[in-house]
């Protein structure tokens, strides 16, 4: 997995649509090198001076971008996709909500045949701050340049801890929502590895929530791996009624599968610091970091 | 979205796969009719969305007339996971001497769908003895597929024969129906050998439903439930009395933990979705300011790309139509002050923090 750097060129797909054309003005707004858009039927258009072209192959050829955010509704979320990898792109970040888990493993699969990285659906993106590089939705403003890597399967909470570090002196190496469905593009276990391994980073805060395994296994996969940058952990839904859906997709527990307690048992076990609430996460990173 | 048993037995008998003879009644006259028109013993099964239901006593198996109706009416009086039998699947008994267990589920860990089979079943899938697991590929599966697990399983002949064309069906239905789960509990193995599922449980993606328009009319809707779906909110009714409303799953999710180890109890879970505009603040505090049981609301609100002004305009118009419950708010972000300034005066209450505004509904302060 790479990141792109500081003002490398970066593409829109549906820039023209409601969230496209606003976020497009965010993320330019923030210093990211939006280059180009794509839309079909929309080429020759513009937005924020941006050239909008009908396909991503077309963007990528005027631009040489790598990277792609994708507004794409749902129900065309995994054509566009599949355009974006055929096309070249290595890093396809994916805000839409609500894209059936049939063609979200079946972009899991062409992305791992590509070699290419996915980050969501149903996500923020994700923000490097020292870099002024913003792939996604994510308010600027909570964000500040550090050394805590930060992921999370929840939007929202990645920018009220993200706020919280921020406003108690812990900036972001980088911050990512790795997506609430019940498929991630890229896993809490390849980011600890990606985040571990990222020279700028002291600290990890990874955020979870209810549903699945993804924490046990990413606890099971900490004890194994000797990381040495400590690891901070939260986990939502403690309160959360059992067979519904909570919001996120991937946000529900069945039967004894997918519980807060669970999570939270595991990852303490594995040697990470869990904190109670959202507000706690600053106090721990700051402990761990002596 | 989870169908009802008697909803997945119907499907099932599309895909060719089999199941008891059953009625589905609504009342005890109903029970009277089924009963006479099928060969005991029967079973009285709840229909309910709620896992657990045989060990809530929501099954039983009966054998004559009146031991019939006087299960259902017991069964219809029972609360399983908060939801009461509006209908009972009334189905003739298998008589079988071993239970195996089939079905075709995502793993999320895995990400792959994958099938699971045990020889013999049990209550919990987790907890099975000698289960196989299979990684079934997105295009799915071949009877060869199938005849291997039932050779690992360690089938006689004549049970694998019927195996291998129980999960070619249960594995069609699951990718054609987009189903999150697809699950026979238990496969029976009746005295001569045939294989019986006897439960069926069927999830649908609900992200793929709108490929799918012949679920759309399968459940009714709770009133709430109803509104805040066309409304786009992600909502939950709960039992309590605090209505719970903010802007992101996990802050809402993180909000319910504040309210419970505060010692309080969430009337629902109400998500307004990314850019929470005024109209929408406005829409989702009518919703659960009329939800019953919710004696006060507690609004948490993560403004980073919404306006905390936007949100105070959206309260200052529900408080205009009058009969607005207590409402406590914390709504960070852009024009905090502002925000805060536009409500003062109003029997709503501002707080700078989470944790503040939740100790205050909490308390009712």
């Amino acid at each position: 997995m790479m990141l792109p750097r500081g003002g490398d060129p970066v593409i829109v797909q549906n820039m023209t649509g409601r969230y496209g054309r606003l976020h497009t003005k965010l993320m330019l707004d923030y210093g990211t090198n939006v280059a180009a858009g794509a839309a079909p039927g929309k080429g020759g258009q513009s937005v924020e001076g941006v050239p909008v072209y009908d396909t991503v192959a077309e963007a990528v050829a005027k631009t040489k971008a790598t990277a792609s955010v994708c507004f794409v509704p749902a129900e065309y979320t995994l054509a566009a996709g599949v355009e974006a990898l055929e096309a070249g792109i290595e890093l396809l970040v994916i805000i839409t909500e609500h894209v059936p888990i049939r063609d979200e493993l079946k972009l899991v699969q062409l992305a791992q045949a590509k070699g290419a990285t996915i980050i969501g659906p149903n996500c923020p993106g994700i923000i490097v701050p020292s870099e002024k590089m913003k792939l996604g939705i994510m308010p600027a403003p909570s964000f500040s340049p550090g050394k805590v890597a930060l992921y999370s399967r929840s939007g929202t909470l990645t920018y009220e801890i993200a706020g919280e570090l921020t406003a108690s002196g812990h900036g972001q190496s980088v911050a990512v929502g790795i997506g609430g469905d019940p498929i991630n593009g890229s896993t809490p276990i390849q980011w600890m590895d990606f985040v571990q391994g990222m020279e700028e980073t002291e600290a990890v805060v990874v955020v979870g929530e209810i549903g699945g395994d993804a924490e046990e296994r990413l606890a099971r996969h900490i004890e194994k791996s000797g990381y040495r940058k400590p690891i901070i952990g939260y986990i939502a839904g403690r309160h959360a009624p059992k067979e519904k859906k909570m919001g996120h997709a991937g946000a529900i527990i069945y039967g004894d599968y997918g519980t807060a307690d669970s999570k939270i048992r595991a990852l303490t076990a594995a040697g990470v610091r869990v904190a109670k609430t959202p507000m706690d996460v600053p106090r721990l990173v700051r402990e761990a970091l002596g | 979205m989870r169908l009802y048993e008697y909803q997945a037995k119907s499907l099932f008998k599309e895909y060719g796969l089999s199941a008891p003879k059953s009625i589905l009644v609504h009342d005890l006259e109903g029970v009277r009719g089924a009963f006479a028109s099928l060969t005991p013993p029967v079973a009285v099964k709840s229909q309910v969305l709620a896992g657990g239901r045989g060990k809530a006593g929501g099954i039983a198996l009966v054998d004559g007339a009146s031991k019939a109706e006087h299960e259902a009416a017991r069964i219809f009086a029972l609360s399983i996971g908060g939801e009461k039998p509006a209908s009972l699947l009334i189905e003739e008994g298998y008589p079988h001497d071993r239970e195996m267990y089939l079905s075709v589920t995502l793993d999320r860990g895995e990400r792959s769908f994958v099938a699971i089979a045990a020889a013999a079943g049990g209550v919990e899938v987790e907890s099975m003895k000698g289960k196989v697991i299979r990684k079934v590929p997105v295009e799915g599966i071949d009877a060869g597929f199938a005849a291997g697990m039932a050779s690992e399983l360690g089938l006689p002949p004549r049970e694998s024969s019927q195996f291998v064309k129980i999960l070619l069906s249960l594995e069609r239905l699951a990718r054609e129906k987009e189903c999150e789960l697809a699950e026979i509990n238990p496969l029976a193995v009746g005295k001569d050998g045939t294989l019986m599922p006897l439960d069926a449980k069927v999830i649908v993606d609900d992200n793929a439903l709108f490929r799918h328009p012949e679920f759309a009319k399968l459940h009714p809707e709770d009133e709430f439930e109803g509104e805040a779906s066309r409304q786009g909110f992600a909502f939950v009714r709960l039992d309590g009395d605090i209505a719970v409303v903010g802007n992101g799953a996990g802050l809402v999710l993180s909000t319910l933990d504040l309210v419970g180890d505060a010692g309080g109890d969430p009337a629902c879970f109400l998500d307004l979705g990314g850019g929470a505009q005024q109209d929408r603040v406005e829409a989702a505090i009518r919703l659960v300011n009329r939800l019953p049981g919710a004696s006060r609301i507690l609004v948490n609100i993560y403004g980073g790309i919404t306006r905390s002004t936007d949100v105070a305009a959206g309260i200052r118009a529900v408080i205009s139509g009058g009969g607005l419950k207590p409402l406590y708010a914390r709504v960070s972000g852009a024009e905090e002050e502002e925000a805060r300034r536009m409500l003062e005066g109003t029997a709503v209450k501002m707080y700078k923090t989470a944790p503040e505004a939740v100790a205050a509904a909490v308390k009712r302060a």
